[in-house]
Formats: C-alpha cells, structure tokens, sequence
C-alpha cells in the first residue's frame, strides 16, 4: 500500500516538513535535520525493506535510487532529498508481480540470509536500466559496492545475467 | 548526533552570504560521505550545515579552449563518465573510478575530496599532478589558489572559513602528453589507498622526456609532486639504469618528508617499484 504520509509534528521537537517522492507517491514527513534518508525510509515510512548493514555507506544494504542512481541512503541527510524521487526495494516489482530480477534471484538461488538482497537488486536494476546487455565485468562493477556475506557472488552475477537476456 | 541548523540555498550569492553570517561555525556538506560518518562519530559538533549541492553555479564540466572547469559539486562518477574528462585528463577520469564504490560515486564529490584533504585522499594527488587551480568565492569576492599552496597539512585545507570551493580549473595537455593513475589496495572496491602513483609524461619523437609530473599519493601527509625525481629524469631517455636509480631516489625523497615510519619497510621499496612500474607502461603504451 503506498499512502501519501503525513505525520505531525511534536510540538517539542524542532522539525522540518521534508517533501519527497518515494516509490512514485508523494510524501510528506517532519524530520530532524539530522536524521539521514534510510532512518526516514524505515522508521517514519515502514518500508523497512531497505536494510542498514554498517551505517557508514561501506557495505551498500542500504542501497536505494536517488533520482534514478544508486545511493546509500545511510550517508544521505533525509533533508538532502528533499524534492527529488526515491525508489526503495518495495517499488521493484510486487508480490503479484515480481521484477525480472526478483525471478532470477529466486530461479538461480542468489538469495540466502536475504539481508543484501534488496540492495543487491537495486544497484542491479539500476545497471539495467543503463545498460540493458552487461558483460560479467559490468556486472561486477555495478555490484562492487553491495557486500554479501552468504553466497560468494556467483549466482547474484548468474541471475544478473539472466535477467538480462532478451526477452527477459 | 547533536543536532544543527540546515541550509540548503539554490544560488551561490545566499550560500557565501551564510557563511559569512555563521562565521566558522558551520561545515559545508556536499556528498556527505566524510561528513556524515564524522557527525555520527561525534567527531564534529557544527552548529550548522550548508548543503551546497543544489547550486548550479558549483557543479558541472566545461571547457575553453585551453583549459576545463570542474564544478566543486561533480561527482567521481560525474567526473568518470564524462568524454571530455577521460579525453584531456585520462588519469583524472582512471582515479574516478577507483573511489570507494558505485553508490559513493554517486555522491562524493571533488571538491569534498580536496577540502577533506585526508593524505588517503586519491583526487589531490592527481590534481597536483595536474598543476590544478581552486576556485575560491566568499562575499568578498573570487579569488583563484594554485591547489599546491591550499592545503596547509593534512585534514588542513588553507583557504578562510568563509570561503568555499565553487571549481577546480586545469590547463589542458599538449598533445601527446600520456597520463596514468596506479591505485594500491586491499581490495578492487571499497577500499582506501594504500598507496597510489600519479604520472603524466610527455617525450620528444627520439624518446627524451619533455615534461613528467609525479605524484606519489597515501605516502605523505599532503601529496605534492616530487620534483626531484622529476630533475632526474626529465630531459633524458629513460634507460634501465636511470630507472633503477630513480626507484632508490623516489623511496629516499618519500622519507625525507614522512621520516622514518611503522610502514617505511613496506612503502620505501613498493612505492619506488611501482613508479617504476608505471612509468615503463606509459613509455611502452602503443
């Protein structure tokens, strides 16, 4: 469900109103300026699919799109996005219909703990939508800044090429 | 983290007018990938944040004729994607893409880098090479600044706090001028330099060296050419045996600035060889 937001604002705390788009729906928050965009993402907005694995923008978990380029969302003040879209892992695709990259992961058992996973896919979708036909070595480059501590990479590669074959 | 007052102007006059008003208490945020792990640290205690990545007037790439203007605000992917980048400035656009990984690409910015001037830093020690000018703007006006007198020491850049960067400006090469940027590190991504070799070099058609600039990067506290390597070799041809002497020279020039040091064992003989290294691959590329 994407409802536009609106929380109000305590009237002890001294907040600002941020504007964003997020997963193409218009949102509205009051943030503390020092909040970055993924305490936004998961604690004001739900949408805890994105993870924080170090908070310090060195392992990517938290990987969004921030005007259609993959960001760490642990190293964007949430002010900073203020106008500008935001595409988290809950607007790749739905439980009904998964994004070809969904289906791979799953197909090619590039999954396992799980908790790179939503960032691997965005940094992966965002290749694609670059670069619909990427060699290996694009591939590996597009994902260098996700660290996964499960599966080695390979498959994560393999169903990253799939996904981006022709009619796919 | 204690919490700040934020700003984030569109035009560059509402920016310098703030941090004139603010006088030393406040830190300008670009990418925020130093920044904001620093704040989180609770390294830094700024009473106010200026955000100056929605000005126009400090980002973007161009060129004249003779030179090309990097806005403070370029990106490293801004700066490895860009034709005219990897086209006047081949090491500038290799060390881009060495930074950190995709995601910070997309963030970090060039003119953090240099006002971060962390000696780990891999955009001062090419802009060096590169003889690279700052842009600096305040209320009271322009001013340009040879980046070679900018950063004082490290963590120390040189300019007033109510200045700020708005681009970096560099000459372009003559022609067939060839440059490279070597990085040495613990992984291909996501990794800090452990060292890196920055190297522009031009000869005539009977294989004398017309012009090499140097630089040596995460050996030193602020990376700057070593023009006595330079002296040694410009105006010869680089034979085997100058080679060899300039590998002993470049490890005896890095300890005379950094003395002797936990990691002088390592560094004195790598840094020597991989200048080495990677002089001989820009006098054999084809």
């Amino acid at each position: 469900m994407r409802a536009v937001r609106k929380v109000v604002m305590a009237e002890d705390q001294v907040k600002t109103v941020l504007k964003m788009i997020v997963n193409g729906d218009p949102v509205e928050v009051a943030v503390d300026p020092t909040w970055t965009l993924l305490r936004v993402i998961r604690e004001e907005l739900i949408l805890t699919g994105t993870k924080e694995g170090c908070g310090i923008g060195d392992c990517g978990a938290c990987t969004v799109l921030l005007d259609g380029k993959p960001v760490n969302s642990c190293l964007v003040l949430a002010l900073q996005a203020e106008g500008k879209e935001v595409r988290t892992i809950e607007g790749l695709g739905t439980e009904e219909n998964l994004d070809p990259l969904q289906e791979s992961f799953i197909e090619y058992g590039a999954v396992q703990c799980g908790f790179c996973t939503p960032g691997m896919l965005i940094s992966a979708r965002a290749l694609l939508d670059k670069n619909p036909h990427p060699t290996t070595e694009e591939i590996k480059l597009a994902i260098s800044g996700n660290l996964c501590r499960c599966t080695g990479y390979v498959k994560i590669i393999q169903a990253i090429q799939k996904a981006a074959q022709p009619g796919q | 983290m204690q919490s700040y007052e934020y700003y984030a102007p569109r035009s560059l006059p509402d920016a310098l007018e703030y941090l004139a008003a603010k006088a030393g208490d406040c830190r300008i945020i670009a990418g925020g990938t130093d920044l904001i792990p620093a704040l989180r640290k609770g390294d830094i205690h700024p009473a106010c944040l200026l955000n100056i990545l929605e000005i126009a007037a400090a980002g973007g790439i161009s060129e004249t004729e003779e030179t090309v203007r990097i806005g403070a605000t370029a990106t490293f992917n801004d700066l490895a994607d860009s034709g005219l980048i990897r086209k006047e400035f081949p090491l500038l656009a290799e060390m881009a893409l060495s930074v950190g990984g995709p995601q910070t690409r997309n963030r970090g910015t060039i003119g953090g880098n240099i006002a971060s001037a962390a000696p780990a830093s891999d955009g001062l020690p090419v802009l060096m090479s590169l003889d690279a000018e700052l842009e600096l703007s305040s209320r009271r006006g322009n001013r340009s600044l040879p980046l070679a007198e900018a950063i004082a020491k490290a963590w120390t850049p040189a300019w007033a706090a109510d200045e700020m960067i708005t681009a970096i400006k560099i000459n372009k090469l003559p022609p067939g001028t060839r440059t490279k940027f070597y990085k040495l590190a613990r992984r291909k991504a996501l990794a800090r330099s452990r060292m890196t070799i920055s190297l522009i070099l031009r000869r005539n058609p009977e294989g004398v060296i017309e012009d090499l600039r140097f630089v040596p990067g995460s050996v030193m506290p602020v990376a700057r050419r070593m023009r006595e390597i330079e002296k040694l070799l410009s105006g010869k041809v680089p034979t085997d045996e100058l080679l060899d002497q300039s590998v002993r020279a470049v490890g005896e020039e890095m300890v005379k600035v950094t003395g002797i040091r936990w990691s002088t064992r390592y560094k004195k003989p790598v840094l020597g060889n991989l200048f080495r290294i990677v002089l001989r691959q820009l006098i054999t590329a084809g």
